[in-house]
C-alpha cells in the first residue's frame, strides 16, 4: 500500500521525529516530577510518624507497658488518621486499629493488596521495640496512590494531545510546503517543455520560499536573456554570413572562357572573402568566451600608458597613409587591473573603427588620464559620427550603419569592445563630439594597498 | 628553397585527427625535406611519441582519445624534450595560454596558411638545437650587442628605436629563416590578433633604411607571400 503523499514528505517525516522527541521528553519530565513528588510525600509521612512515636514514647502515661496499652487504645479510638499496632512478644494484639503483624523494627509499607485496614488502604509506617513489645504507627498512603494515578492520567492525556497536535500540525504544514514545492516543480516542468517565460509565483511575505522563488526567477531571467541572445546571434550569423558566402559563391562561378590571370584574381578575392568569414567566426567565439567571464581569473596589473602607446604606434602608419592624424595625449603612470591582451584588442578595435569610419584627413584624438578614482579614456574623431538614436544599436552584434555596409569589417568590433569593457567593469559610452563620435571609457583604478607593516 | 638545408633530417610527429588536414601538412613538410609521420588518434600519438625519438611534435587541440592539452602535459611529465607546436582551434584565446603553460613551445591558430606553419616549424627546429645564450648576434658586418643594446654595421653605430631594436633582434635570432608577419606581431609587439595595419611593413622599411640603405649588400629580404628573412647571402 502506498502512503498518502503528505505522509511521505520530508517535512512530515521531520514532524514525526519531533513528535517522538516531544513524547520522550514529556515522559522524562513526568518521571522526574512523579518521583520527586512521591519522595516528598513519603518524607512527610515518615516525619509525622516519627513525631507520633516520639510523642507516645515521651508521654508520662507511657512509662509502663500498661500505660502504652491504654494510650494506644485511646488514640486508636479517636480516629486521628494514624494506624496503630501494639502487640506483645507472642504476637497478640494489645491495642490498636490494625491486626497483629510480624514484628519488624524500622520503616515498612504494605500495599493495598494486604487489606490491613480496609480494602482501600495501603499503609506506610515505622515499627519500634518498646518494653519488650512491638509498637507500629502508620499512615495511609492512599493519597500517594491517588496522586500518582492523577498525575499519570494527566500526563497521558497531555502526551496524547500534544502528539496529536504535532502530527496534525505536521501534516497541515507538509501539505502547504508540498503545495509550494509543487508550484515550483510545475513551473520547471513547463519550462522544460519549452516555455521560458514561466515564473514561480511569489507571495511577497518575505519567507524563505519567497527568497527561493525570487532566486529561481532571477536565474530564469538570466537564462531567458541568454537564450534570446543566442537566438538573436544565430539569426545574425545566418544573416551576416550569408552576404559574404553568397559573394564568394558568385565569385567562384567562373565562365569557361576565363583566362589564367583572371582565375588567379578570382582565387585571391575568394581567399579574402574566406578570411573575412573566418574573422567573423573567431570574433563571435571570442565574444562568447569573454562574456562567459572565465578570463577574469587571469587579471593582472596592466601598465595602461604603455599599452596605449603601443596601440598608437601600431595604427599611426595606416592613419598617415590616409592623411589622418592620430593624436595621443596619455598621462604617464596609469595602471588598471585587467587582461592585457583583451585590453589591447579593445583599443585596437576602437581606433580601427575610428580610422575606418572617418574620411581622409580626419583627426582622431586618444586621451587617457586619471579622474579621481577612475581612469578616463576617450577616442574622439571629427568624422560623420553616429546619430543619437543609433548609438545603442551600433553596440549590438553585427549592426552596421547603412552607409558602412560597403566598408570592410565584421560588424563585431564595437560589440567585442563592449564585451571586453564589461568584463573589466568599465563603462563604454558613445557621445557626440560635434562633429564626430567620442567613445568614452571609464576604468576603476586598482585599489592602493596600504603599506604592509614590517 | 633555402629551407631545404635547414630542414635536413628533422623528425616530426604530427598529431592531427582530420585526415585531409594531416595529409596537406605532411605533404607540404615532406616537400621541404622534413621526415614527417602523421597519427590521427591521441592514444596512438602518445605511444609513438614515447617509444621513438622526435625533434618536433605538432599537436592538434582536439583529438579523439586524449586531447591535445593532456598529450602536451604528459609528454613534458615524461621528460620528453622535443619541441612542441600546438595547433589551437579557431578563436581559442584561452587554448594558447593553456597550451603554452602545459609546456608547448609555440602555437598556431587554425586555420593557418602553410607558409606560416613552415616558418614556425623552421624556427622551432633552430631553437631546439641552440645551447648557450649569446651576448652578441652577428651577420656579415652587422653586429647586435645584447648587453648594451647597441647595433653596428661595419664601424658605424646605428641608432634604433626600442621597437626597431626588438624587431632586429628577433630577425637576427632566426637568421636564414623566414619569419612571418604574424610571428613578428606576436614576438615584437605582443599582439595576438591581426590589427589590419601595415605596422610591420613600416617598421621593416625603417629598419632597412637604417641598416641596408647605401651599405653594399642588403641583409633583410622580403619572401613573397611568406614574410621576411635576414641573412648574409640572400
Amino acid at each position: 500500500m502506498r502512503l498518502p503523499r503528505t505522509l511521505g514528505t520530508s517535512s512530515f517525516r521531520l514532524t514525526v521525529v519531533y513528535a517522538v522527541q516531544t513524547g520522550v521528553s514529556f515522559l522524562l519530565l513526568f518521571g522526574v516530577i512523579f518521583w520527586s513528588t512521591a519522595r516528598f510525600m513519603r518524607h512527610q509521612i515518615d516525619d509525622s510518624i516519627s513525631n507520633e512515636i516520639s510523642e507516645i514514647v515521651s508521654s508520662p502515661i507511657a512509662s509502663t507497658a500498661q500505660g502504652v496499652t491504654s494510650l494506644v487504645g485511646d488514640m486508636s479510638r479517636h480516629a486521628s488518621g494514624f494506624y496503630y499496632i501494639w502487640q506483645d512478644s507472642d504476637g497478640k494484639l494489645l491495642a490498636g486499629n490494625l491486626p497483629a503483624v510480624q514484628p519488624q523494627v524500622g520503616v515498612r509499607e504494605w500495599s493495598e493488596k494486604h487489606h490491613l485496614a480496609n480494602e482501600m488502604s495501603a499503609i506506610r509506617g515505622r515499627g519500634v521495640a518498646l518494653y519488650g513489645r512491638y509498637l507500629f504507627v502508620g499512615w495511609s498512603t492512599h493519597q500517594l496512590l491517588e496522586m500518582s494515578r492523577f498525575v499519570t492520567a494527566a500526563f497521558g492525556w497531555g502526551l496524547a494531545a500534544s502528539l496529536l497536535l504535532a502530527l496534525s500540525g505536521g501534516a497541515v504544514m507538509s501539505t502547504r510546503l508540498m503545495r509550494k514545492i509543487e508550484d515550483i516543480s510545475e513551473t520547471s516542468r513547463i519550462i522544460v517543455n519549452g516555455d521560458l517565460r514561466q515564473r514561480v509565483s511569489v507571495q511577497h511575505n518575505g519567507d524563505e520560499f519567497d527568497h527561493l522563488a525570487l532566486s529561481i526567477n532571477a536565474m530564469l531571467d538570466r537564462i531567458e536573456s541568454l537564450m534570446n541572445d543566442l537566438r538573436e546571434m544565430t539569426t545574425d550569423i545566418a544573416h551576416d554570413l550569408r552576404t559574404p558566402l553568397t559573394r564568394l559563391r558568385n565569385r567562384l562561378e567562373v565562365r569557361d572562357s576565363v583566362t589564367e590571370p583572371q582565375l588567379h584574381q578570382v582565387l585571391a578575392d575568394a581567399r579574402r572573402d574566406i578570411d573575412l568569414i573566418l574573422e567573423i567566426f573567431s570574433a563571435l567565439v571570442r565574444i562568447a568566451q569573454i562574456e562567459s567571464g572565465g578570463r577574469k581569473s587571469r587579471f593582472t596589473a596592466v601598465v595602461f600608458d604603455e599599452l596605449l602607446d603601443t596601440i598608437v604606434e601600431i595604427y599611426r602608419p595606416s592613419a598617415e597613409e590616409r592623411h589622418q592624424s592620430l593624436i595621443a595625449s596619455i598621462e604617464p603612470q596609469l595602471k588598471v587591473t585587467g587582461d592585457k591582451e583583451l585590453l589591447m584588442q579593445m583599443f585596437a578595435n576602437l581606433i580601427e573603427n575610428a580610422l575606418r569610419h572617418t574620411p581622409d584627413g580626419a583627426s582622431i584624438h586618444l586621451t587617457a588620464r586619471r579622474e579621481g578614482t577612475q581612469v578616463a579614456v576617450a577616442i574622439a574623431d571629427d568624422g560623420p559620427g553616429i546619430p543619437e538614436d543609433m548609438r545603442g544599436k551600433v553596440l549590438q552584434r553585427f549592426f552596421r550603419l547603412e552607409r558602412s555596409r560597403t566598408t570592410p569589417g565584421s560588424g563585431l568590433g564595437l560589440s567585442l569592445a563592449t564585451a571586453i569593457a564589461t568584463l573589466h567593469d568599465a563603462t563604454l559610452r558613445l557621445r557626440d563630439n560635434s562633429p564626430g563620435l567620442r567613445v568614452e571609457l571609464r576604468f576603476a583604478l586598482p585599489p592602493i594597498l596600504p603599506p604592509q607593516p614590517l | 628553397m633555402s629551407e631545404g638545408c635547414i630542414a635536413g633530417g628533422m623528425k616530426i610527429l604530427l598529431l592531427e585527427d582530420d585526415v585531409e588536414t594531416a595529409n596537406f601538412v605532411q605533404r607540404g613538410l615532406l616537400e621541404i625535406g622534413y621526415d614527417v609521420t602523421a597519427v590521427h588518434d591521441g592514444h596512438d600519438g602518445l605511444n609513438r611519441a614515447c617509444v621513438e625519438a622526435w625533434d618536433l611534435f605538432i599537436v592538434d587541440r582536439m583529438l579523439p582519445g586524449i586531447d591535445g592539452f593532456q598529450i602536451v602535459t604528459k609528454l613534458r611529465a615524461r621528460q620528453i624534450t622535443g619541441a612542441i607546436l600546438f595547433l589551437t582551434t579557431l578563436g581559442g584565446i584561452d587554448d594558447r595560454v593553456l597550451g603554452l603553460n602545459a609546456g608547448a613551445d609555440d602555437y598556431l591558430t587554425k586555420p593557418f596558411a602553410f607558409a606560416e606553419l613552415a616558418a614556425r616549424v623552421a624556427a622551432l627546429g633552430r631553437r631546439s638545437r641552440k645551447v648557450s645564450p649569446e651576448l652578441q648576434l652577428r651577420i656579415a658586418d652587422l653586429e647586435l650587442d645584447l648587453l648594451t643594446h647597441t647595433v653596428r654595421r661595419g664601424t658605424d653605430l646605428i641608432d634604433l628605436q626600442p621597437r626597431e631594436y626588438r624587431l632586429l633582434e628577433y630577425l637576427m635570432r632566426h637568421v636564414g629563416q623566414v619569419v612571418t608577419r604574424t610571428m613578428l606581431l606576436e614576438k615584437v609587439w605582443d599582439l595576438y590578433f591581426d590589427p589590419h595595419t601595415n605596422v610591420v611593413e613600416t617598421h621593416i622599411s625603417r629598419l632597412r633604411a637604417k641598416i641596408d640603405r647605401g651599405r653594399g649588400v642588403p641583409l633583410i629580404s622580403t619572401v613573397r607571400g611568406s614574410g621576411y628573412s635576414i641573412s648574409a647571402a640572400p
